[in-house]
């Protein structure tokens, strides 16, 4: 499935669907999620919250196709992530993953890694256009890191990676925004930053978000779905019932 | 006509950073044990030309770039057990190429063609070879450069890379099957027990002297070309065979980087 055929299915059907879905790490004596059944709608947006090893990471994972159920079946944008397609359907995606420190020496500019995020979208030789640098500086402007714009990645602290990253994100004008524990490095005025940032995207673009986070508090007036994660499983569910 | 010591000097010198530059993104791609499983099958393959009377690059080229297309495969569908798979098949082309040099109908190890094979030779190095191994190199530069975005994308955070749509699997395919055709190259240059020295040690080393990523990848590249220029004099002064040679001195080589690293450490500590 190309490009342009995953984008068409993405206007109908859901964004994420699980049905039944287990996963378990090679060598774990229990899997990390269990029969999880799930649908978020096209333009809707689900705040996932638990306790640490609930397994909030795993899911985030599973949706995008980055970890493979043994059990039961994950599609993304109506494409199975068992399937090659997957490679198209998360063109349609941002993620945000909860370790994305770079040590002191990575040198890799903020501009940089912001511009890397645009790869996928990149035939071989295909440079960086106009309207993409125009993006890179809104989207830099947006999370205020225009001063860190040449600054090497790993120089920077943790919140500051943390905007670079959620940047990176927004510029990619994404269907969906897959964020795993946007505010954990960030101060109380990044937090505002970061939370209206995505809001604002999601609403003007009319985007969907999955959004792991201990604190929901900052996002939770765009939450049309909330689960509870506890052991792998899902024991509070308020929103959309499919 | 090119002169023996610099058509062997080239060799050595495009084989050495080719495989440097390899290394490194083997390294940081995440695939050292794929690429592993590929230079076994290169050797498994170098063997069984042995016996088919082929030439050696030939067969070694056919199971190394076979052994990638096969690992490809399973990539998409056992992604978790594709570590445990390589060493299955490492286990078996290894099988292959020692019956294969059993079954060759040689008695004596340094019987010119299977020594070739083992512990590699500079007679092996020809113009041809020699355009070969050029042409690999030319063709590594050129996906390089075409898919630059998507290969520091890979090399920045893999992980991110795939999540937003970068193909991780087909890029590390594509890795994998410049890998077998070097390897298939430098093969009878180096021997096939050997040419993991070229591959590996070189961006061990540059690990040790520096931690930025294009600075890793040109060392390594410089270190691997050093190795296997130093090692072929060596080779040829002390009549030691090529693969040897040249894997002692990237062995040194990697011993004083790591020496380096010790003193560069020790002198950054306040007194």
């Amino acid at each position: 499935m190309g490009l342009a055929a995953v984008a068409r299915s993405a206007l109908r059907g859901e964004v994420v669907k699980l049905e039944d879905v287990w996963v378990a790490y090679s060598g774990a004596d229990k899997p990390a999620i269990k029969g999880i059944t799930l649908n978020l709608p096209l333009r809707k947006t689900m705040l996932i919250t638990g306790p640490n090893g609930a397994g909030k990471t795993t899911l985030i994972e599973t949706c995008l196709g980055l970890l493979k159920p043994f059990k039961g079946k994950a599609s993304l944008f109506g494409v199975n992530t068992r399937s090659r397609g997957i490679v198209q359907a998360r063109r349609l995606c941002s993620y945000v993953p909860q370790s994305f420190m770079k040590p002191p020496f990575e040198a890799y500019t903020v501009s940089h890694v912001l511009k890397l995020g645009l790869a996928s979208f990149k035939s071989a030789f295909e440079p960086i256009n106009g309207d993409e640098e125009k993006r890179i500086k809104w989207a830099a402007e947006l999370l205020e890191i225009e001063s860190l714009l040449n600054r090497p990645i790993g120089e920077l602290s943790g919140g500051q990676q943390q905007r670079v990253l959620i940047a990176r994100a927004l510029l990619r004008k994404p269907k969906a925004l897959f964020l795993d524990e946007p505010f954990a490095s960030l101060d109380r005025e990044s937090r505002y930053i970061v939370a209206e940032a995505v809001k604002e995207y999601v609403r003007r673009e009319d985007a969907s978000a999955v959004i792991v986070s201990h604190d929901v508090a900052p996002l939770n007036d765009i939450s049309d779905v909330a689960l509870k994660l506890v052991d792998g499983a899902v024991v509070e569910y308020e929103g959309i019932t499919s | 006509m090119i002169s023996f010591f610099l058509l062997t000097s080239l060799a050595a010198i495009v084989s050495g950073s080719l495989c440097g530059a390899l290394g490194f993104h083997v390294q940081r791609f995440n695939a050292v044990t794929l690429s592993f499983t590929v230079a076994h099958a290169a050797l498994a393959g170098a063997a069984l030309g042995l016996i088919a009377g082929i030439d050696v690059t030939y067969t070694a080229m056919i199971l190394a770039l076979s052994s990638a297309a096969l690992l490809g495969a399973f990539f998409t569908k056992i992604i978790h057990e594709r570590e445990l798979i390589s060493m299955a098949l490492f286990s078996l082309f290894s099988a292959l190429a020692l019956l294969a040099i059993y079954m060759s109908n040689v008695t004596v190890l340094a019987t010119s063609s299977v020594a070739v094979v083992l512990w590699g030779s500079l007679l092996a190095v020809t113009l041809h070879k020699l355009i070969m191994l050029a042409c690999a190199a030319a063709l590594f530069i050129l996906y390089t450069s075409a898919y630059r975005m998507h290969i520091d994308a890979i090399l920045y955070d893999s992980k991110l890379a795939e999540a937003e749509g970068v193909d991780v699997q087909a890029h590390t395919f594509i890795l994998l099957f410049f890998v077998g055709a070097a390897i298939a190259l430098t093969l009878k240059l180096m021997g096939g027990f050997l040419v993991f020295a070229l591959l590996y040690n070189p961006v061990v080393a540059a690990s040790q002297i520096t931690k930025n990523a294009r600075r890793q990848l040109h060392l390594s590249a410089l270190l691997g070309a050093s190795s296997a220029l130093l090692g072929l004099t060596i080779s040829y002064v002390l009549n030691w065979p090529v693969g040897a040679a040249i894997a002692l001195t990237s062995s040194i080589i990697l011993l004083a980087s790591f020496i380096y690293k010790l003193l560069a450490t020790r002198a950054k500590k306040p007194s």
